[in-house]
């Protein structure tokens, strides 16, 4: 046990986990800086009461009031009196970090074998949609009350991870057996999705009762129970999820580190070639992954269902994108995605204390993500900013393969 | 853009300077078409070279002669602007210069043909040949296809070259191929040309093309420089030979004067003896068979047509032939990474044509992949993961979907002990070791399956010649231990030694299958140029059937 | 699957066999086109080839930046920040207004293409300085301006939907336009649709015929052999990424001045994936501009016919219809296959590595 613990924090140390963070938080902050620009220069063209003058022009926003309603109005403003930790707009964050964990790690997935799933939006509308019709139809022939609870919600979710996954099995057999782009065909997938969501809403499923694109709701008693203590009534969140949330996250990590099956996967991502000829049969791999995949998706629509509105509405978030940042952030590392989920979450959430307390428009909040994505994407950017700061860089070893290939006699072989 | 004009750059005619002097081995002449004096370059933790000093006389055939990583290509990379030296300085004709980019060689009169190609695939051969200095028409707004039509066809009378301007360089042979390099260097106005291991790639058919070229070039005053760590190639080609070693020059010697087993020791810098025993061995059952297997390509070309092959247990079936005459597609379908067309492929007693790769690897197929660093292992997985690959769901190192990573463990570090990889350091990655230690670690993995048959494809490509000979004697030992071998090669002298049998593989079919004593190289060359062996036409192909 | 397979060998053999003999596929083109003009009415002729706009010209962008290596899936992002720039200009300079004696329109078309470009070039620094992944930043440049249009619109118009502006009108040739059969509609149409049809020749010809083109070609094919020759992959690569902006930028500049008028900002905004159908229909075209501006008029014809089913009042539900245009790229994409990338595509290239 003790030499194995050992082993693994010479992985650690040795390996390009600590890289990785340093340069998350770089895109990160990065990021930070650049939308914090943008919201000062984009002031100037805002109209305002009050602002500061320079220049001759009113800038209308604070950057720092912005991001001090971003990352603390999220928590609820816990630096002001009053403050509890149940409050409304933590329970968002954590709702919303829940949701994204799912989304996460329904990307991340796909991402590890390879496969840039940008379907998750339209597996997680897919699957939530199954999910509401399943609970809706089955509460019919079901006790109430705690049995009703016992079978409803496993079913549902299951219901959800199903469609997902058969959502996100297509674009995996489309790309295994007819060699089509999965970027493209999900992005498609995605509009369609909601095509076909709506239009079986109105076909079949809409809430006679109400004028508003939605389901009928599920019984109460079908939502996830939130419990004593947490986060209670109307705040949409519950700890039993995000505990749900978490284990599945330890789970795919598991998966991947433990298992024959995750071993493949991530053979398969890093090197198709080496995967074959290890024995992994790359087409089914291929459906496979991209149906874990959207079962995951599907799970998060399953829970956007039946813990915030307890039914579902035509008009779904862009959880599935956000949890394209969220991976892309996370470096795809299951564990990393609870981190990154948790930001997210913030934003979300700290998007709505904008919007009530700025004037700021809400879609900053897209932007910085956009923004985070293209700074982890280009982890030479901080490497290049690090060597020339930093002088020191003895956590990085010195680059023996580039100074063999030199000398290699330019890699040749002598046939 | 400065225009180039092919052909008339050069003022010297044919009869300028076809005359070898000797003399100017001993540095005293003044006529040197390139003068590298005193080349120093280091890469992070190695001196590529060091002080070397290389003197070309115009006209002649220089080779650099050296064993991989002796630092010829570094050297003419150091000429081509491709790097720039520590120190040193690079004469052309007499004047000193400095170059930044491979533009200003190609200025100065300096044209480099690359041991991998850089021919664009889906251009033809004319546009190759005036990439980057395509002449234009309408101010500009145009390519001026009529004249690099012209200008081509002109250079090929000229060097007296057949190569057709209008064939796409993808549809054409290697060996047209290295002529299309070479038009592209004189199109540019090179005077000295750079060879790298051009002989690589050829039949040696070919390679008397080859030479042939080369006399016709310096007969007309260009300068040959050509990198080879062939002996034969050096003594045979050139009027003069300098040697490299670790990176320094050993000195300059005239092929005329120096006899080659001295030539040798100086390259190596100790006697080499390079001859693995192969007794012959009783030879049992039959493992593998194939029967009238035929295999397309991912572009849906036929490259495999009608191979029938038996491999026995205890003996090792050698196929020989230049690279993409169908041997990959081949094997990919003996071991299960490509389905064949037609034919089935028995193994060990069950028709395995349509099973999966992993029922090929349960069932006792060990197999070396020719590239190990796309196929053979994980480059960024430790040699932990990658002792593993293949075995990741065998009852050994799995049970109920687990992977039983402390015994992975144990093994990664028994194949690393037996194998000598080194550095012995299982959680490396794969990257960071060099080519023969991936490769004796894939050896290992393979041969520690305990298998059956083994199926080797340029088992020691690119291995530095200790673990060569290992990697030769292990294959030996399974062959005596009555494992069936099936190995490929494009080394003559490594499948001429080691197997039993031989098949001659030409544009997916097998022209000869013999005694591999009871045919010389030249022969075997000729076969392996698709020439079917004479007054044996009675006697059939098919290794599968001459026993 | 055989099925599929066997339709997909036709499609493979029938476009090699068009690009070897451009005279005779020229002359079956011209004569399918004049069937099909025939066969439709003009009203969804004009409304096609106005939907084409957006599509054809980014996908001749996207056929640049991939041949020269670098995959630009950003170009939805580039339409929506040139078709959303273009209406702000023109409707802060005065709608229907002149600016220095040219129409505020051509201003708005002037700054939708620069403001394109711009993204353009900070994709391609990204990707040539700091190695990015190709995919990711394009998918970055894509949610930036997904999130930055609707962001500014709510600053300037207090919605994410900007105001309206007058369109472009017909420019009629005269006599021209007097050509029986195509003369309505290639000589009597808006401004931006004229564009279009001269990017597609001019990037044909840029592509096929200039010094240029064959460097963009070596580029993403073997960029190593282009270095060699003594290009500079780089510039080349730079060049051609910032030409894709400049092609997508008249995309979606036209078609926000020409077509719509407003920019929609909810949702996927009113670009609503054209750029993504324009990443499918080079594909389709196997990278031919020309073969690009057709196959841009497939998904264009199915758009307009949706509006027309739509105005025609079918039982068939309204959301349904409009993903058709996303599902017959999924057909497409099948029936493609994999279309042979260029060799070095997505791959970063570093001079002087061996």
């Amino acid at each position: 046990m003790r030499d194995r613990l050992e082993s693994l924090a010479e992985r650690l140390a040795r390996s390009s986990v600590v890289d990785r963070l340093v340069i998350s938080l770089a895109a990160l902050v990065t990021a930070v800086l650049i939308g914090g620009v943008l919201v000062f220069v984009s002031g100037a063209f805002a109209s305002c009461r009050t602002g500061l003058e320079l220049g001759g022009a009113t800038f209308c926003y604070n950057p720092m009031q912005v991001y001090y309603e971003l990352f603390l109005g999220a928590l609820g403003h816990p630096l002001e009196g009053g403050w509890t930790l149940t409050n409304y707009s933590l329970a968002t964050t954590l709702q919303q970090t829940t949701l994204l964990i799912f989304t996460g790690l329904s990307v991340a997935v796909a991402f590890r074998a390879g496969l840039l799933n940008i379907g998750t939006q339209g597996q997680l509308v897919v699957g939530g949609l199954a999910t509401a019709v399943t609970v809706v139809y089955a509460a019919a022939v079901v006790p109430t009350g705690f049995i009703g609870a016992l079978v409803l919600i496993p079913l549902g979710v299951l219901a959800g991870a199903l469609a997902g996954g058969v959502y996100g099995a297509i674009p995996g057999a489309l790309k295994a057996y007819a060699d089509a782009n999965e970027v493209i065909t999900t992005i498609m997938l995605n509009i369609i999705a909601v095509g076909i969501t709506s239009t079986l809403l109105s076909w079949q499923f809409q809430d006679p009762n109400s004028p508003n694109p939605q389901t009928a709701p599920v019984p109460e008693y079908a939502e996830i129970p939130t419990i004593p203590g947490g986060f209670g009534g109307g705040m949409d969140f519950s700890l039993l999820a995000l505990a749900f949330a978490v284990a599945l996250m330890i789970g795919i990590a598991w998966l991947f580190a433990r298992t024959s099956f995750g071993y493949e996967l991530r053979t398969s991502g890093i090197q198709p070639g080496a995967a074959a000829y290890g024995g992994v049969n790359e087409k089914r791999m291929t459906v496979a992954s991209m149906t874990l995949s959207g079962a995951l998706g599907g799970i998060g629509g399953a829970f956007w269902v039946l813990m915030v509105h307890g039914r579902w509405l035509e008009n779904v978030p862009s959880l599935g994108f956000d949890g394209i940042a969220v991976s892309v952030l996370a470096g795809n590392s299951p564990i990393g995605v609870g981190a990154a989920a948790f930001l997210f979450g913030i934003f979300d959430s700290g998007g709505n204390s904008i919007k009530t307390a700025t004037d700021v428009p809400p879609e900053l909040v897209g932007i910085l993500t956009g923004f985070i994505i293209l700074f982890v994407a280009m982890p030479e950017f901080f490497r290049l900013l690090g060597r020339r700061y930093i002088t020191v860089d003895a956590a990085r070893p010195a680059r023996a393969d580039g100074g063999d290939a030199g000398v290699d006699d330019g890699g040749d072989d002598d046939a | 853009m400065s225009e180039p004009e092919p052909g008339t750059t050069d003022g010297t005619g044919p009869t300028a300077a076809v005359e070898t002097n000797t003399a100017a081995l001993d540095g005293t002449n003044s006529d040197l078409a390139v003068h590298l004096d005193g080349i120093t370059k280091r890469f992070p933790g190695v001196v590529a070279n060091d002080d070397v000093d290389l003197r070309v006389e115009r006209g002649t055939v220089h080779a650099l002669l050296g064993e991989n990583g002796a630092g010829k290509t570094t050297l003419m990379n150091v000429l081509y602007g491709l790097y720039r030296p520590d120190e040193g300085r690079v004469v052309i004709d007499g004047e000193e210069r400095t170059f930044d980019s491979p533009r200003d060689a190609i200025d100065a009169g300096i044209g480099m043909i690359h041991q991998h190609f850089m021919l664009v695939d889906p251009m033809t051969v004319a546009e190759n040949i005036a990439l980057g200095n395509e002449p234009t028409k309408w101010f500009g707004m145009a390519v001026d296809r009529d004249r690099i039509d012209r200008e081509v066809r002109d250079l090929c009378d000229r060097y007296g070259f057949e190569v057709d301007p209008d064939a796409t360089v993808e549809n054409v042979s290697v060996g047209v191929q290295q002529r299309v390099e070479i038009l592209k260097a004189l199109f540019r106005g090179a005077d000295v040309l750079i060879l790298d291991e051009p002989t690589a790639v050829l039949t040696p058919q070919e390679v008397e093309g080859l030479y042939d070229v080369l006399e016709e070039l310096t007969a007309q005053g260009k300068t040959i420089i050509f990198i080879t760590h062939k002996l034969e190639e050096a003594t045979h080609a050139a009027d003069a030979i300098t040697v490299l070693r670790d990176g320094e020059s050993v000195g300059t010697v005239d092929p005329d004067r120096t006899d080659r087993e001295a030539l040798a020791e100086r390259m190596v810098g100790r006697e080499v003896i390079l001859e693995a025993d192969s007794d012959p061995v009783e030879t049992g059952d039959t493992v593998l068979s194939t029967r009238d297997v035929t295999v397309e390509d991912d572009r849906g070309v036929e490259v495999v047509s009608g191979i029938d092959l038996d491999v026995r247990a205890g003996e090792i079936l050698g196929i020989a032939g230049v690279d993409g005459n169908g041997q990959a597609e081949l094997i990919e379908a003996i071991t299960g990474l490509r389905l064949p067309d037609e034919g089935r492929i028995n193994y060990a007693g069950d028709d395995i044509t349509t099973w999966s790769r992993r029922r090929r690897i349960e069932n006792g197929m060990a197999y070396i992949p020719e590239d190990r660093q796309e196929r053979g292992l994980v480059m960024p997985f430790d040699l932990v993961e990658n002792g593993v690959l293949g075995s990741q769901r065998s009852g050994r190192f799995a049970s109920g979907g687990r992977i039983d990573w402390p015994g992975v463990r144990d093994h990664a570090e028994e194949i690393i002990e037996t194998y000598d990889v080194r550095p012995p350091d299982a959680n490396a990655d794969a990257r960071s070791f060099s080519g023969g230690n991936q490769q004796k670690f894939i050896v290992g993995r393979e041969f520690e399956r305990d298998p059956s048959l083994v199926v080797a494809t340029h088992p020691t490509r690119g291995v530095d010649i200790g673990s060569t000979e290992f990697i030769h004697d292990r294959l030996l030992e399974l062959r005596r231990e009555g494992v069936a071998v099936l190995l490929v090669s494009s080394k003559l002298d490594e499948i001429r030694s080691l197997s039993d049998r031989l098949a001659v593989m030409y544009e997916g079919e097998f022209i000869d299958v013999t005694d591999p004593d009871a045919v010389t190289e030249e022969e075997l060359g000729l076969r392996m140029a698709g020439q079917r062996p004479d007054g044996e036409a009675d006697r059939h192909p098919n290794p599968g059937e001459s026993r | 699957m055989t099925e599929v397979t066997t339709m997909r060998n036709s499609l493979h053999r029938a476009r090699a066999a068009l690009e070897q003999r451009p005279l005779a596929a020229a002359v079956g083109g011209v004569a399918a086109v004049l069937v099909v003009l025939w066969a439709t009415p003009a009203s969804w002729q004009t409304s096609t080839l106005r939907f084409a706009v957006p599509i054809a010209l980014a996908a001749i962008g996207g056929i640049f930046a991939e041949k020269s290596g670098v995959i630009n899936i950003g170009i939805e992002g580039l339409l929506i920040v040139s078709a959303f720039s273009a209406i702000v200009v023109v409707d802060w300079l005065g709608d229907g207004g002149a600016t220095a004696g040219v129409p505020n329109l051509w201003w708005g078309m002037l700054i939708g293409v620069l403001v394109s470009v711009l993204f353009a070039l900070l994709f391609a620094i990204v990707c040539l300085e700091f190695e990015a992944d190709q995919i990711i930043a394009g998918l970055a440049v894509w949610l930036i301006s997904l999130g930055l249009a609707p962001f500014a619109s709510r600053i300037l118009f207090d919605s994410p939907n900007t105001a309206n502006i007058t369109r472009f009108e017909n420019v009629t040739v005269p006599v021209l336009s007097e050509l029986p059969v195509v003369g309505y509609l290639l000589f009597d149409t808006e401004p931006q649709v004229y564009i279009m049809l001269a990017g597609a020749v001019a990037g044909w010809y840029l592509l096929s015929r200039t010094t240029f083109g064959r460097w963009v070609v070596a580029s993403g094919e073997n960029p190593k052999a282009l270095d060699t020759a003594g290009v500079d992959v780089r510039k080349v690569r730079y060049a051609a990424v910032l030409l894709s902006g400049v092609f997508a930028g008249l995309g979606g500049a036209g078609f926000g001045l020409g077509t719509l008028g407003t920019f929609a900002g909810t949702g996927d905004t009113v670009i609503n994936g054209r750029g993504f159908i324009a990443i499918a229909t080079y594909l389709l075209a196997n990278y031919h501009p020309i073969g690009a501006l057709l196959g841009s008029f497939l998904f264009a014809g199915l758009n307009s016919m949706q509006s027309g089913l739509q105005a025609a009042g079918y039982a068939i539900p309204t959301e349904l219809i409009r993903t058709i245009p996303h599902m017959s790229v999924i057909v497409v994409l099948v029936l493609v296959g994999r279309t042979r990338l260029p060799d070095a595509a997505g791959d970063h290239y570093e001079s002087g590595e061996d």
